[in-house]
């Protein structure tokens, strides 16, 4: 069965007055129907990035998606027209924004914003809209949902504008939801509320769900496989099993040493990766991720490594798996 | 945005590390856009007019040759002459010191007043936040030109006077705008830490905050050149302002009035060198707005 | 809502009382007798015991302060005493004048408008294109041209070489309406385009700031067209600093009056107000400063309420 998402190569470069930055570079990765797959990586990895690419929301300038492909439901989706891409968007694939206070609208009622794409891409008319907006807001568990509709976002908390936020996007029951760092501006525990609330939504709905965040401890528990990112490239992919069993990568797993686990022994310590994130505009040679790893030797700091298979459904992007 | 206009901070730009990045922006501004270019290059110009008058006037301005009124452009005389057979030329050329002068000097004068005054009421807050804002409120009622009108008359004629009444009333836009910034930028972390460092007030206000401050400033300085040198040729058109036989570029625009249908040239050439010079400085600033307020930084056009 | 209300009410009463006081003292300030002023004017005044009679009917021979309180009460009584220099009641000659004025900033707000606003919006949807750049360039000339200038400009090419509209002088509307309309279009566009270029840069401003904003983005995601973005999203968010920069550009146009009514000889406040400045007409000028001071007030105050109305923010927390 053909892959609900496939990306191939993707590549989007920003194209400032400092310089070149090539923000997301030849990335590829599958997303099957109804499967959940995070996408993790550090601030500043180009994540975001990626995903505002998959919905063509790069503002030009300064950026540009400069190569790849994207096909969805088979269409290659950088070969539409706007008109064709606008119907896509908030329909069949939706994206979810960290942030809710400056996401939504601030002089328009929640119900108005939630049941936008409802009248733009169903063809309900307003109160048809507010109705099912009703109903919606009783699925991301909203209180008081019918008085809630008329109600301003800065009147909300901020786990009740992320919820408003995961409403806006299932409202059309698209096949694809992307959350970019859904959780990270809450709470633990309305963390912990919403993503279990993401979980069983996209399980009834039977919707794809990609997960954005530098979060380990959420794709441990919620994704099915994880892409892992650094300076614009995927540098591993596997299932969460084997990623979290198995890193095969050393920022993968220096990425695991640095998490607090409860599991481990009380003396053991927190073991950080050395170095900063590399500059874009002035990228390490070879390896991107060289300069930080303990493990590097000379093949590294030369030629730069492409996603090398391992196991069955595991690839790394580091000249150790190869021998 | 929910205070009353009064205490709106307008033009607050969120102020950037003026370190490297903060030069580099200005000097960005004042050479990345066409327009600011131009601006740069006019006042340029003009400040070389102004500074050497003397060379570049062909006759004394002053000099009267009574067999030579009211002509038009000539050979001799580029700009033909006025009511009194002077050179309008050198005239014209001449009346660029006083719209500098008075520019210039007014404006340090109302920003010297302004920031300070600004500074205060925003980093101190409490009973001189409050005075010094009712003092900018209330002359903020009143249009700046009948304002500027009535203390002109009121001061009487000459440089000085004009100077003095520009400053008087102008500093309280630098002062609205200062204190704005300050609000905002007191608030930064940085500057709790420096407190907490124990910084005294003073040294934070200067090092510290100070700098940060300055963006706007620089904006609006930039366009409070152009609006004081308007002003001062409109107080020259009304008759206020330096007397005769001085020239200045207004008034040359209001003698040539009268004679409008005869010799048009009388009045226009003014005009278009009071308008360069107002423009130059209002596409300088604009530049600069651009360069150094992120929010409208436009990185070029759409890339293909 | 209700105490936003009230509050700035109470500011702008305060408000007032302290620009009288400015008005009056700034008046005070002139040089020079009136009285003596109007007897160099008008012989009939010259006697010594005439022009202490005047000065004492003015209540120009009490102390200053006095003179304020006396003001005050008077002024807001709507006794406004007589012009110095024509003995005309200021009141009559101010309901006379009003209308004219009035009819001038309609017709340069209508100007404003009608230039600066689509010149604002094009500008922010084309941004950094040569179209922008053209109107950018365009509005930046708008507010660098002085007044009187652009009017002498005017004259001379609308006036005396293609004699369209009349160089100066006023007709009133219902003396014939076509000829009101001739004789206001110049002073009205004159006025008009210092603040179009003014609200052209506020509005293409706004608009590229609100355009930043994520809940644009939001928006497209959701797959709204551009078109709707700007109808539905980003317009009423984008308005409401276009509000203060109406108030803001009340005052050119009161400053633009002034100019105006002096060059094209129109019979409005303004004129009136230069004529009182030069004849030291002190019960005028007090008149004409105040009014225009109030009719800044009021916009502001005006401008602050509808911002009330059009974010549900201020509603709630103030």
């Amino acid at each position: 069965m053909a892959p609900l998402l496939e990306i191939k190569s993707l590549s989007t470069h920003f194209f400032t007055d400092d310089g070149l930055v090539k923000a997301v570079d030849r990335i590829s990765y599958d997303i099957h129907e109804g499967e959940t797959v995070g996408l993790v990586g550090e601030s500043g990895c180009g994540k975001s990035v990626s995903a505002l690419s998959l919905l063509r929301l790069i503002p030009n300038p300064p950026g540009k998606i400069v190569g790849g492909k994207i096909f969805f439901e088979g269409r290659d989706l950088l070969k539409l027209t706007e008109d064709e891409m606008c119907e896509v968007r908030g329909n069949k694939m939706a994206m979810i924004f960290q942030e809710p206070m400056n996401s939504l609208n601030p002089v328009r009622t929640i119900g108005w914003q939630i049941s936008e794409p409802l009248e733009i891409h169903l063809g309900m008319s307003r109160e048809e809209g507010l109705k099912k907006c009703v109903q919606l807001l009783t699925d991301v568990k909203i209180p008081e949902p019918a008085t809630r509709v008329n109600a301003y976002p800065h009147l909300f908390s901020g786990g009740m504008r992320q919820r408003t936020m995961i409403a806006m996007g299932l409202g059309c029951n698209p096949r694809l939801i992307i959350a970019d760092e859904p959780t990270t501006a809450l709470d633990v525990t309305t963390q912990a509320q919403l993503l279990e609330l993401m979980k069983n939504l996209t399980r009834d709905y039977q919707t794809a769900l990609l997960i954005i965040t530098h979060n380990l401890g959420i794709v441990a528990r919620y994704a099915d496989r994880i892409n892992v990112m650094y300076a614009g490239r995927i540098i591993e992919k596997g299932t969460a099993v084997d990623i979290f069993k198995n890193p095969r990568h050393p920022y993968t797993e220096g990425l695991m040493a640095s998490v607090p686990r409860l599991d481990y022994d009380i003396k053991k310590k927190l073991v950080p990766i050395e170095g900063q994130p590399p500059d874009f505009l002035n990228m390490p040679k070879g390896c991107s991720f060289h300069p930080r790893c303990v493990y590097v030797f000379d093949r590294c700091r030369v030629e730069t490594p492409e996603l090398i298979p391992i196991f069955e459904n595991h690839e790394a992007a580091c000249w150790r798996n190869v021998k | 945005m929910s205070e009353p206009i009064s205490e709106r901070t307008d033009g607050a730009i969120e102020p950037r590390r003026i370190s490297r990045i903060g030069t580099k922006a200005i000097i960005r501004g004042v050479f990345k856009y066409k327009l600011s270019r131009a601006g740069i290059a006019i006042i340029f110009l003009l400040f070389f007019m102004a500074v050497f008058a003397p060379l570049l006037a062909p006759y004394d301005p002053n000099a009267q040759d009574l067999y030579k009124v009211l002509t038009g452009p000539s050979a001799d005389h580029w700009l033909g002459t006025d009511n009194v057979g002077r050179d309008l030329l050198s005239r014209v050329i001449y009346g660029s010191r006083v719209s500098l002068t008075v520019g210039f000097f007014s404006v340090f004068i109302s920003v010297c007043i302004g920031v300070v005054l600004g500074l205060l009421a925003g980093y101190n807050g409490g009973v001189a936040d409050m005075i010094i804002m009712r003092i900018v409120d209330t002359f903020m009622c009143i249009p700046f030109l009948p304002f500027v009108l009535v203390l002109a008359a009121a001061l009487g004629p000459g440089l000085k006077n004009i100077i003095l009444a520009l400053a008087v009333l102008g500093w309280t836009g630098f002062c609205r705008i200062m204190r704005g910034q300050v609000l905002m930028v007191r608030e930064l972390p940085y500057v709790e830490a420096a407190r907490a460092a124990g910084a005294s007030g003073f040294r934070i206000m200067f090092k510290h905050l100070f700098p940060n401050c300055l963006a706007p400033i620089i904006v609006a300085v930039t366009i409070s050149l152009g609006g004081f040198i308007m002003l001062e040729s409109t107080m020259s058109f009304f008759g206020l302002g330096v007397q005769p036989p001085t020239p200045s570029w207004g008034k040359e625009l209001r003698t040539g009035y009268s004679y409008l249908e005869t010799v048009p040239l009388f009045s226009i050439a003014p005009g278009i060198l009071i308008t360069l010079a107002v423009l130059a400085f209002n596409f300088l600033g604009d530049g600069l707005r651009d360069a150094l307020d992120p929010r409208l930084r436009g990185e070029g056009k759409k890339i293909k | 809502m209700r105490k936003y209300i009230i509050e700035r009410l109470i500011y702008t009463v305060i408000l007032l009382f302290l620009v009288s006081i400015l008005i009056f003292a700034l008046v005070r300030l002139l040089p020079g007798d009136p009285i003596a002023a109007a007897a160099m004017a008008n012989t009939d005044l010259a006697d010594k015991r005439i022009m202490a009679d005047l000065r004492a009917h003015f209540g120009l021979d009490r102390p200053v302060h006095i003179q304020y309180v006396i003001w005050l009460k008077d002024f807001i009584r709507g006794e406004w005493g007589k012009s110095i220099g024509s003995g005309e009641p200021v009141m009559t000659m101010f309901l006379d004048r009003l209308p004219v004025t009035i009819e001038l900033f309609l017709g340069a707000t209508f100007w404003a408008f009608l230039i600066g606003f689509p010149v604002g919006i094009i500008g922010a949807l084309r941004r950094n294109s040569k179209l922008d750049a053209f109107l950018t360039t365009g509005s930046i000339i708008g507010v660098s041209i002085p007044a009187f200038w652009e009017g002498i400009v005017f004259i001379y090419v609308f006036a005396v070489i293609f004699s369209l509209f009349p160089p100066s002088g006023y007709v009133r509307f219902f003396e014939s309406s076509w000829e009101n309309i001739l004789s206001v279009m110049m002073p009205t566009f004159i006025m008009g385009t210092g603040s179009a270029g003014l609200l052209a840069r506020y509005v293409r401003s706004s608009f590229l700031e609100v355009f930043s904003q994520d809940f644009i983005r939001t928006a497209r995601a959701k797959g709204a067209k551009e078109s709707r973005v700007i109808r539905k999203h980003a317009f009423k968010p984008a308005m409401l600093p276009v509000a203060t920069v109406i108030g803001l550009s009340w005052g050119y146009l009161v400053s633009g009056a002034f100019i105006v009514e002096f060059m094209f000889a129109i019979p409005g406040l303004g004129r009136m107000g230069v004529d009182a400045v030069f004849a030291r007409d002190f019960p005028v000028l007090q008149v004409i400063l105040v009014i225009v001071a109030l009719n800044v007030i009021l916009m502001n105050l005006l401008v602050d309420l509808v911002y009330g109305f059009l974010d549900p923010r201020v509603r709630v927390h103030k």
